[in-house]
């Protein structure tokens, strides 16, 4: 079908940077734990200059023996710098193909094109990755590809050839809006990790900032007042949230998801663009999440819970869908687009008598940490009794949200942990589905159940504690293909 | 009470009492090193009389009363349609696994469980793997070309 062909060129120092990125850590292990005496410096100095040098060389040869061509109704790439490899992979197996695109593919039109196979079961590398290629060649791939599959499908369901041209019909499902993205933003819990991230930086700068200088004057600054001491942790909180707040925007500028007949395409990204694709059928699960800083704007995510992925591309298991929207119009926006319905109907909610238990469990966890904090500050400690009083308003929280509804096939849940969750799933999706009843909920006629789903190697369960065991007879009941009552 | 009709073998209740015994002895050699550190270093009686108590009242829960709660408890049925398990010992578990999910079912073996002419059941998923204990191993074989055969009928993408 076509010659061999290479990478672009960019994917040569792609793969550069890459290596070099993983070198950063020993680098700083060497630079922070390495020899401070003057000669040394210039040994430091001429090896790091040697290891770039090799490691530019090995991104350089690995780039001229890539190669990859499209023959036979496969995908056949040869590579190896040491031991050569060839992988070859049928069109068919072929679940869809990822484009994104980095700060250095922008400029020359290229795209890194990952191919998504069924069942990549979790070795090593799993995942096929051109890292660099044009566009146009990318469009073509692509093309190629879906024809293959697309002769395929017709060949064995024998539909008309109309088939091909809808399916590259696209429809705009959700477009951030950038209201929606400054509340994105702003919600997320990416200050934290900024936060610690410059202290880890300011503690690796110890030889180069003269410290023990700055002391001096810092103590002054001190004798000056406490305000300004407050004033000053409050800006670095400050620049930290306005540096998270930055960063998210960047990521998630212009999320855009469209659909295609059998696809879920979702893009993002203002500097580095990516692109995900999820095929319809792969879908198992539709999860609605609201975290405490979200919700009292009304806000959620919502995420495609999904069978692909592998096990070192965890992503592919829990896909965003929509990063911020009102909870309220999640239904709306979603519509018929997907084959799980997001309707909130009412849920059904455990019996009154169950928060008792909802409240004793929240206490249980609590109560080493008061044991401790008594034996250790004495008097002092019985101030952790206080937290009885959040773990009594959070187990509340937990007891309120939890909640189960049954729609013809499918199944939803409601439930908290730190974050407020709700999942959706169809019937068939449904791996497994447990009814636990322990000795002291028999005697309050309660029960608990669990739902497991697959999400990309593994599994995520859905856990409703201590519901009136009638219901849970019914969920029961309902999962179960028998005709005779199961209870 | 519905419950699913079949037990697993009753010779379960042997191996998991020997089970027991052996997680029981090792208990007992920590013990007796407590012991003997009490007697070198002079501890309080307490401790003495801890490890003691400890031990018995392990043998007591390992030996004794968990197989048994746990053997009596335990129950599935294979339908035609779906796998239906009952198992726990303080909490009652029952599980449905509906054929078309199955993926494959295997069998295996420990050392013990070959002395008494047991094998385990593994019923496997996309996402889960259920466990049938301590069948006769002609039972566990022909469940699991069963199971296999149901599967295979009712199979389905994900």
């Amino acid at each position: 079908m076509s010659n061999s062909k290479r990478l672009h060129p960019i994917a040569a120092v792609t793969n550069f940077i890459k290596q070099l990125k993983e070198l950063i850590i020993p680098f700083i292990a060497f630079f922070v734990f390495g020899t401070k005496a003057s000669e040394g410096d210039l040994w430091f100095f001429t090896g790091s200059i040697a290891i770039v040098i090799v490691v530019l060389g090995i991104g350089v040869l690995n780039w001229l023996r890539f190669s990859y061509r499209l023959e036979e109704g496969e995908l056949r790439m040869e590579y190896g710098l040491l031991v050569r490899k060839k992988r070859y992979i049928p069109f068919d197996r072929i679940q869809s193909l990822d484009f994104s695109e980095g700060i250095l593919h922008r400029p020359f039109g290229l795209v890194k094109v990952k191919v998504e196979t069924a069942g990549s079961s979790g070795t090593a590398d799993a995942e096929a990755v051109l890292t660099a290629i044009t566009k146009d060649e990318a469009n073509r791939i692509q093309e190629i590809i879906a024809q293959a599959k697309g002769k395929l499908v017709e060949e064995t369901f024998d539909t008309e050839v109309a088939n091909k041209a809808e399916r590259v019909e696209e429809k705009v499902v959700y477009k951030i809006s950038s209201k929606e993205l400054l509340l994105l933003a702003t919600t997320s819990g990416g200050v934290g990790v900024v936060l610690s991230a410059m202290v880890a930086f300011l503690s690796q700068l110890d030889d180069l900032i003269p410290y023990e200088s700055a002391y001096h004057e810092v103590e002054k600054v001190i004798s000056n007042g406490i305000v300004i001491v407050a004033v000053l942790v409050f800006l670095g909180f400050l620049l930290a949230w306005v540096a998270a707040l930055i960063g998210t925007m960047v990521k998630f500028a212009q999320f855009t998801v469209k659909k295609t007949e059998r696809e879920i395409i979702i893009s993002r990204g203002l500097l580095e663009k990516r692109q995900i694709t999820i095929p319809l059928n792969r879908i198992q699960a539709i999860r609605i999440s609201e975290n405490i800083l979200r919700q009292p704007f009304g806000l959620c995510s919502v995420y495609m819970i999904s069978a692909g992925g592998s096990v070192r591309n965890a992503e592919g298991a829990k896909v965003l869908l929509l990063p911020a929207v009102k909870k309220a119009q999640v239904a709306h926006i979603l519509q018929e687009h997907l084959p799980i319905s997001t309707t909130s109907q009412p849920f059904n909610s455990p019996p009154k008598r169950s928060l008792p238990r909802y409240l004793l469990r929240g206490s249980l966890i609590v109560v080493p940490f008061v044991i401790a904090a008594i034996a250790i500050f004495k008097l002092w400690g019985l101030l952790s009794i206080l937290l009885f009083v959040f773990s009594s308003a959070w187990s509340y929280l937990i007891y309120k949200d939890a909640g189960w509804g049954i729609e013809g096939q499918q199944l939803n849940i409601q439930y908290r942990g730190l974050i407020k969750h709700t999942l959706f799933m169809k019937k068939p999706n449904v791996q497994s589905l447990d009814y636990k009843e322990s000795i002291f909920q028999r005697r309050k006629n309660l029960a608990t159940m669990t739902s497991l789903i697959k999400s990309g190697m593994g599994a995520i369960g859905g856990t409703i504690v201590d519901i009136e065991k009638e219901d849970a007879k019914e969920i029961y009941q309902w999962y179960s293909h028998s005709q005779k009552a199961p209870f | 009470m519905n419950e699913p009709q079949k037990r697993i073998s009753d010779k379960a209740l042997s191996v998991w009492r020997i089970t027991g015994a052996i997680t029981s002895a090792i208990m007992a050699i920590m013990a007796g090193g407590a012991i003997w550190l009490s007697n070198v270093f002079s501890w309080p009686v307490w401790v003495v009389m801890a490890a003691v108590g400890a031990i018995i009242l392990h043998v007591y829960l390992y030996v004794y009363l968990f197989p048994l709660l746990r053997w009596k408890r335990w129950r599935y049925e294979v339908r035609e349609q779906e796998i239906e398990l009952q198992q726990g010992v303080f909490v009652v578990k029952r599980t449905l696994v509906p054929m078309i999910r199955v993926q494959h079912v295997d069998t295996r073996q420990g050392p013990l469980l070959k002395k008494y002419g047991l094998a385990t059941v593994d019923v496997s998923t996309a996402a889960t793997v259920h466990e049938i204990p301590a069948l006769p191993v002609e039972e566990a074989e022909e469940l699991r070309q069963f199971i296999s055969r149901l599967a295979r009928v009712a199979d389905e993408d994900v």
